[in-house]
């Protein structure tokens, strides 16, 4: 046989910023899946309501609110039904959070087994990403079916053909999430003492979106600020399209849209370029 | 000749001991705002230092060398794990590395998900795992408990299952870590076995580290021997490891306290000296199995008012199994230097690596001072008109004869 000079991989120091090597994931399809399944076996298989907690959370919170800002504090939402304006609100909330949540400690919680075996690390954020989606979607037959019924009482009119923009708003929810998860997981693992502050900013920053109260409520000099946070065009535009209530403004949602491609784009790379490196430190 | 499927050019990495930054994020900032320079004058340590070398396809190499000495850094690179700091390597075909068995395995999910969740770490499609997936349960034995959590395993049973998966890996290139230091010695022989049979058959590549140098001698075809980040020999693995268990042994033989107050112990007993003394057979500088092996030990000793000294040898296989505990006669001692020491016969213990504890006991009861791990070393293999070359099983190989022979001699001759 002859002596080749043509590699079929190669192993250097360099990390440029965009070699993503998205091809692999492809490659490794089969444990994109497998995670995908783990994390909901291994999530459900163990509590005593199994897989109905995926619908329990946000129904009790949506109860609460009900319970708070319908009748005790009395946060005026329009003529769409509390329950479903509220409930709305927090499935995207909820799989914003989710999205961030399960990428952000991504090189912590991980850190053994990217010791041990390589795979592409993207993976595991990815994947994590899936399982949500899979959450989202039973949570979303439910806002159907409690929409269903305010249908039959009257309440709500039939689906329009804006119910076909709810799929690229959600997916544009969760690329959001992954994206800044992305970034942080970077971080979380260099410090440790992020944790509580960022806890404490993802509550901050659910008060600052429209997920209780409609964004026609904010007003004054600094709304622009308001509608800089790309949840808050994506919620309203949300249940713009489910309710035909709200008003969107769309320069907001095209810097919306801008702000989460390039948060995206900007947390892949960082990732790429990073994942060997934090090895060493994790 | 076949070609080359590896192919590492200088590699070297760089290593800064200690956290780099301060970890905390409140620190760093504060410091980077006062503009306090952070690093400059760490430590630091070169993992590995310009480390080229080829491998070809097929072949089955082993590393060689102490703790520390850059095998497993030089693994985890071209595992795709950590980075180079320079250098590179180059190579064909897939590569599963097993750095660790069951990496990825969840307590919490049954046998039969893990094998496909670990499989897939590792690797393999779900068509390959389904293909093998028969002859990973016959090989790890545990298809009762397929779909039981693996967290109610044994530890056995869970190793087994994870060599099993990684065993009916197939990927051109198998990368192997230590991964032979678990599991019962009936079922390492198993996994040996299964890697020969991998290597030769299939004709993949392995590359293996191993402190188990019988294993080694057995699989590999060539060996690489590493010391402190630098390839400083390639060549036959016997003559390698050979090298290497001399280089080795010198350094745990003996211990030896100039300075009283220093010294390890307490007021009654402190430790000059304990030494192992090899004797070898004419011609050997290896300790083997032939090699009878004489215990040295010196102290300084102030006796507790009117009491009586037992010193006891404690002899340990690696693995913490206690092989004999033998003691001296109760003796009274006056105060000053005392010595003693005991002498472990040739052709006694088995090939292996093991560690001796010294105790000291006082009136039979009470335990003045426990010398714990003074003195360690390894018996090589030696084997004449044997056939045999799998590990040779127990702790003790002791020079008994056992006879076999006709019952009736001279009936038919």
């Amino acid at each position: 046989m002859k002596e080749t000079d043509e590699w079929e991989w190669e192993i250097d120091p360099g990390r440029p910023w965009f070699r993503w090597e998205l091809g692999s994931i492809v490659r490794y399809r089969d444990l994109l899946f497998r995670l995908v399944r783990r994390d909901l076996l291994a999530n459900y298989k163990q509590t005593v309501l199994g897989a109905f907690w995926i619908l329990l959370q946000p129904i009790m919170t949506t109860l609460v609110y009900w319970l708070i800002f319908s009748n005790i504090v009395k946060v005026p939402i329009g003529d769409v039904p509390p329950l479903l304006f509220y409930l709305s609100g927090i499935i995207c909330w909820n799989f914003f959070s989710d999205c961030l949540n399960g990428s952000m400690y991504t090189f912590l919680t991980n850190a053994a087994i990217f010791n041990k075996v390589y795979f592409p690390r993207l993976i595991v954020p990815f994947s994590s990403m899936l399982a949500h989606s899979i959450r989202l979607s039973v949570q979303l037959v439910l806002l159907f079916l409690v929409y269903f019924l305010f249908y039959i009482g009257g309440k709500v009119s039939a689906p329009g053909v804006s119910w076909l923009l709810l799929p690229p708003i959600l997916l544009l929810t969760g690329l959001f999430g992954l994206g800044a998860g992305l970034i942080i997981s970077v971080l979380t693992a260099k410090y440790r003492d992020l944790d509580y502050t960022l806890q404490f900013v993802l509550r901050i920053w659910m008060f600052a979106s429209p997920v209780f109260y409609p964004a026609g409520l904010v007003k004054g000099s600094w709304k622009w600020v308001f509608w800089l946070n790309p949840l808050a065009p994506l919620i309203e535009l949300f249940r713009s399209a489910c309710f035909g209530i709200g008003e969107i403004s769309f320069p907001y949602l095209i810097i919306c849209i801008v702000t989460i491609l390039s948060t995206l784009i900007l947390g892949i790379a960082l990732f790429k370029r990073h994942e060997l490196k934090l090895t060493d430190i994790i | 000749m076949s070609s080359t499927i590896i192919k590492a050019e200088g590699l070297s990495k760089y290593y800064r001991l200690g956290a780099q930054g301060s970890g905390r994020f409140r620190e760093d900032w504060s410091n980077w705002w006062k503009g306090k320079s952070i690093g400059g004058d760490e430590a630091h340590i070169w993992a590995l230092k310009d480390v080229s070398f080829e491998i070809k396809e097929g072949e089955v190499v082993g590393f060689i060398g102490r703790n520390g000495a850059g095998k497993s850094t030089l693994l985890k690179i071209i595992s795709r794990i950590t980075q180079p700091t320079k250098g590179s390597v180059k190579g064909r075909g897939r590569i599963a590395s097993l750095l660790e068995v069951g990496t990825g395995f969840h307590g919490d999910l049954t046998g039969r998900e893990n094998i496909f969740l670990n499989g897939h770490i590792l690797g393999m499609t779900r068509a390959e795992i389904l293909s093998q997936f028969d002859a990973i349960v016959e090989f790890s034995g545990v298809e009762t408990f397929l779909d039981t959590p693996v967290k109610r395993y044994s530890s056995g049973m869970y190793v087994r299952l994870a060599f099993a998966v990684a065993a009916h890996l197939t990927p051109e290139i198998l990368i192997v870590d230590e991964v032979l230091a678990v599991g019962d010695a009936e079922f390492q022989q198993k996994c040996l076995r299964k890697m020969k049979e991998v290597s030769r058959a299939a004709g993949r590549t392995v590359l293996f580290v191993s402190h188990n140098m019988q294993a080694l001698r057995n699989l590999c075809q060539r060996a690489f021997f590493l010391e402190k980040g630098e390839l400083v020999a390639s060549g036959d693995p016997g003559l390698l490891i050979a090298q290497y268990l001399q280089k080795e042994s010198v350094q745990y033989l003996k211990q030896i306290f100039k300075d009283r107050d220093t010294a390890p112990g307490n007021d009654a007993v402190r430790i000059k000296r304990v030494e192992l003394l090899p004797e070898f057979p004419a011609g050997g500088s290896v300790i083997d199995i032939r090699t009878a092996l004489r215990v040295e030990l010196e102290f300084w000793y102030e006796p507790p008012a009117d009491t009586d000294l037992i010193v006891g040898i404690h002899l340990f296989s690696v693995a913490g199994d206690c092989i004999f505990d033998i003691a001296s006669p109760r003796t009274t001692l006056k105060r000053g230097l005392a010595r003693g020491g005991c002498l472990i016969p040739a052709n006694f213990l088995n090939d292996g690596d093991y560690y001796i504890s010294i105790v000291f006991v006082n009136n039979t009861t009470s335990r003045l001072f426990y010398f714990e791990g003074c003195l360690s070393f390894q018996v090589a293999d030696y084997r004449e008109n044997t056939s045999w070359y799998g590990k040779w099983i127990g702790h003790v190989r002791p020079d008994f004869r056992v006879s076999l022979e006709h019952e009736n001699q001279g009936i038919d001759g």
